[in-house]
Formats: structure tokens, sequence, C-alpha cells
């Protein structure tokens, strides 16, 4: 059993089922769901936490070349037992989530990051933290919702929803499994339903997307269109029909999708 | 604590960022204030140069860290301001040369001596940013009106927010009132939709500027240019004095009593 928890530093993996069960059989599983979604993953930083389980210094290898191949990088293993936690300190891995210090994201740090110790998630995902009480649900059940300006080249992640009040601004990203609603003006990308929910939405006060993505269907502006400030004097959602990413301007007729 | 260490930053090379720290140092110094200025460009050192002291270098801030001089032997005075010091760097080595403790530590030595340190940072978020930002109490921002270098300072302030640093202020640099009325350039407002930083000057477009960087004369040291001015108004804020922020003006006086515009 593989879930995939949304957390303040990014994404937590929690293998749970059988401490006997070989490795080998849950990394397949997880290749399977980082096959299914390469949307939601691609790039991001994710923590494992193994439970009761003992893993060898060959999985943990394993582990981390699976993901790299899919552009994941694994920064942290969670384990109750006491030998490996040695092993995953030993890989130059964090054993624990709470981070000593800031992240910095930077290509140097991401690439610095493989052969020195990691004890921080190297993402911008932890940009969430400079907020933390402003985040709710943070063990990752329902959603992330985030009261600040997203600027450019941060990342928000997570396998729920995804709620900013505030804007987001060009060059910004937004990944959720579920809707993603901006009280705001949405200027970067948003990728809704990105573990393949296509009934997701896209909500925006002020809907300048660079790029939305809804499952698998994706919208582009045309070159020279301007979705421009309250063009239909409301709020909008973009949702996927026939195929198409369309938008609804917020009044009544949208109101009857409820 | 006291805001001592003030680093000046863009992301983005090439919009002002030496020239501003020249500027506010000089500025500062020249209210009375004990300023280093501190070149955090490891390799592609500009700031000597900018500030008319390249030829007095002897030691700088690597060969200090390194254990090959004191402190004070790397400091270079400029005589131009009662208080005004220039700490130069390595022209010879790369970014790896210091590391962001390292300038800590050296900064807290300055801060036993100086009212004000300011450093210099190189473009890039890379580890010489880091080094330069390791030490801030506080951070400006530099961004030119127009949109590539206005998303780079949006990169940054993100940056320096999770770094827990700051506070951050904003510097307009380089506007072109005329150009913002064409709407060839963004204004104010544009770039405050995206950034919503606190500014702390805008600094006109000047043709002062290129040949006061190229005589190493800040313009500041001699000088009514409307840059001049508004380095100066900076450095005031600075120290905490109240001085409103103007919008630079596309009309002389006597064009409105006229009636005319540009």
């Amino acid at each position: 059993m593989i879930a995939i928890k949304g957390y303040r530093q990014g994404l937590l993996i929690v293998f749970s089922g059988p401490p006997d069960e070989p490795w080998l059989t849950r990394l397949r599983e997880l290749e399977a769901k980082l096959n299914a979604n390469p949307g939601f993953f691609k790039g991001g930083s994710v923590a494992f936490d193994v439970r009761a389980m003992s893993l060898s210094e060959d999985d943990l290898r394993r582990s981390i070349a699976l993901l790299e191949a899919h552009e994941v990088m694994l920064w942290a293993v969670l384990s109750q037992d006491e030998a490996t936690r040695a092993r995953v300190r030993l890989l130059g891995l964090a054993d624990r989530l709470a981070p000593t210090e800031p992240a910095i994201a930077t290509p140097a740090s991401r690439s610095r990051a493989n052969n020195t110790a990691r004890d921080t998630p190297p993402t911008v995902e932890a940009a969430a933290r400079t907020a933390p009480a402003e985040e709710h649900h943070a063990d990752g059940t329902d959603g992330l919702l985030v009261r600040r300006r997203v600027r450019s080249g941060q990342v928000l992640r997570h396998p729920g929803h995804i709620v900013v009040i505030g804007d987001v601004n060009p060059g910004a990203q937004l990944i959720a499994g579920g809707d993603i609603i901006v009280w705001g003006k949405l200027q970067g990308t948003a990728h809704a339903g990105a573990l393949g929910d296509d009934h997701a939405v896209v909500c925006a006060l002020d809907m300048s997307p660079a790029f939305i993505r809804i499952a698998d269907a994706t919208y582009t502006p045309r070159p020279g269109e301007r979705r421009s400030r309250n063009r239909a004097g409301s709020a909008e959602m973009a949702r996927i029909e026939d195929q198409q990413i369309t938008f609804t301007a917020w009044d009544k007729e949208a109101r009857a999708f409820e | 604590m006291e805001e001592k260490v003030i680093t000046v930053t863009s992301g983005k090379g090439g919009v002002g960022k030496t020239t501003t720290t020249a500027n506010i140092g000089a500025a500062l110094a020249l209210l009375g204030k004990k300023v280093v200025v501190l070149d955090g460009d490891i390799g592609l050192r500009n700031l000597d140069i900018v500030m008319g002291l390249e030829n007095r270098i002897v030691y700088d801030v690597v060969d200090y860290v390194e254990g090959r001089c004191r402190l004070r032997q790397a400091l270079i005075r400029d005589k131009r301001a009662p208080e005004l010091y220039l700490l130069p760097t390595a022209q010879t080595r790369d970014k790896t040369a210091i590391n962001p403790e390292q300038m800590v530590q050296v900064c807290d030595e300055l801060r036993k001596e100086f009212d004000y340190i300011i450093i210099d940072s190189p473009a890039g978020i890379e580890q010489g940013f880091q080094n330069a930002l390791a030490p801030a109490d506080r951070v400006l921002v530099v961004t030119n009106p127009e949109v590539s270098s206005v998303r780079d300072a949006d990169r940054v302030i993100g940056l320096v927010e999770s770094h827990e640093k700051g506070p951050v202020q904003l510097i307009i640099n380089r506007l072109i009132p005329a150009r913002v009325k064409k709407q060839e350039m963004l204004s104010t407002q544009d770039i405050m939709d995206v950034l919503s930083t606190e500014i702390i000057g805008i600094v006109p477009e000047d043709e002062a500027i290129l040949s006061s960087s190229n005589r190493g004369t800040p313009v500041v040291f001699n000088g009514k240019s409307p840059a001049a001015i508004a380095y100066r108004d900076i450095a005031r804020r600075l120290i905490g004095e109240n001085v409103p922020l103007t919008q630079p003006q596309t009309t002389s006086w006597w064009q409105r009593l006229l009636g005319k515009t540009e």
C-alpha cells in the first residue's frame, strides 16, 4: 500500500502493509504510480515513510535511482528502524522531516545535494514553509491553504486541493491532485487533477494564466491573447468539457455547476 | 537588532547593483555615517572601478579570510568622504573562495567598527548571492522597469523570504517617465502589481551615471543630477528620515504652466 501525502516540505510517500513484503514489490507499485502521473511528480522532491520496515543500502540506492529516472529527488527516508536510519544518513539523506536550515532552490544546490548531506528538500516547495501557521491540513489529507503571494520560481505541489489567498505571479507553479483555487490573480501555471482526475477545476478571481493543465488537457493562451482583468466582469472557472479546457465566468449560469 | 548590513541584489545582471551600492554607500558617508562597501562579486569585481579605488588594492577579502592579512589592511579609505571604506574582493578567484559562514564572520568583524556595511551582490542566485545574503539585516532589490528584470526580482524576493531575511525593499532604477507615459516601459504601478514590496527609491535614467562610473566618481559626490538626488534620498530613508517618495515627472514646471506635455 502506498499513500501520497502532502507535507509542508513537499510530498511524503507512506509505505504501509506487512513489513516482510519485499522492497522491490513496493518499488514496483511506486513505479506504476510514477508512470501513471508523471506530470504530478516531475521536478519534485519526496520523502519516504517506510514505517517499521528495514531497508538495505541496496534498497535505498535502487529507490534513489528509480526516482531519479522520473526526475524526482529523494531527500529523506523516515523509518522506525535505527539501522535503516543509519544507512539513510550514510547516503547523505535526511532521516527526519524537520529541516535544520531553510532550503534554497537553485540548479547548483540541486546538483550539490547529490553528494552532500540533504537535510532539507532542495526545491522551492519548501517556500510554503515561510508561513507555516497559514497552512492547514499539513498532514496532507485534504489540501494546502497558502495565504501569501506565490512568486516566480516557487512551486506548490499537493496531492489534494490547493487554495492560494493571494496572487500567483508569472513563473510560479501550482500542481494539485485535486482542484486549484486562486483568490487573486493567476498569472503563473496551474495543473489541477495532476493525479488523473479530469473533473478537477481551476478557479481564479482574475484568470490570466501562462498555462493551465487539467488531468491531460492543456490550455495555452494564443500569442497576443490577453485574458484581461475581469473580461467577463467576474471570476472564472476552468474545467474540461469535450476533452477541452473551457472557461466559464462565475455568474448565475456557472452556479448551475454546483 | 540594528540594521547594519545591507545587501544590494537583483537576480538579473546589468540593472545597476554596483552603481547603487557605490552611491548609497557614499551618500550614507556624506551624511556622517561610518560606511564600508563590500564587493561580493568574487572573480568579476567592479565596485573598486566604479568607486575609482582600483589602483589602491593591495589585499582583498579573500586574503583576509585565508589569513594572509588583517582586516584593517584590506580596507581602502575613500578620502572624498569623512568615513568611507571599500573592502575589495579577489579578481583571480571564484565564488567558492568564500562560504556564507565566512561572510557572516567578516561582517561580524565589520559591525564592531562601522555604522553600515553595504554588500554588492553578484548577479544570479548561486553561491555568490547566498554569500551576500547570509549576513544581511536588510535587503535592497534593484529592478529596472522591464519585464525580465521584474521577473528575476520576484524570484529573488521569494528566495529572500524563504531564507527569512529582510525586510526587503525595492529600488526601481533607470526609470524614464516619458517612456512610461507612452507605455513603452513598465510603470511603478505595473511593477508593484507583481512585486508588492515596499519601494525605498525610484532612480531616473541619468546620463551622468555613465560618465561618473567611467571616471570612478559616484554621482552623489558632485551632483545635482536627478540620479544623485534620488540616491541621497534613499540614504536618508535608510537612516530613518522621513523623505516622501516622489515619482519622476515627465514635464518641467514651466511646461505644465504652459499646458504642454512631452
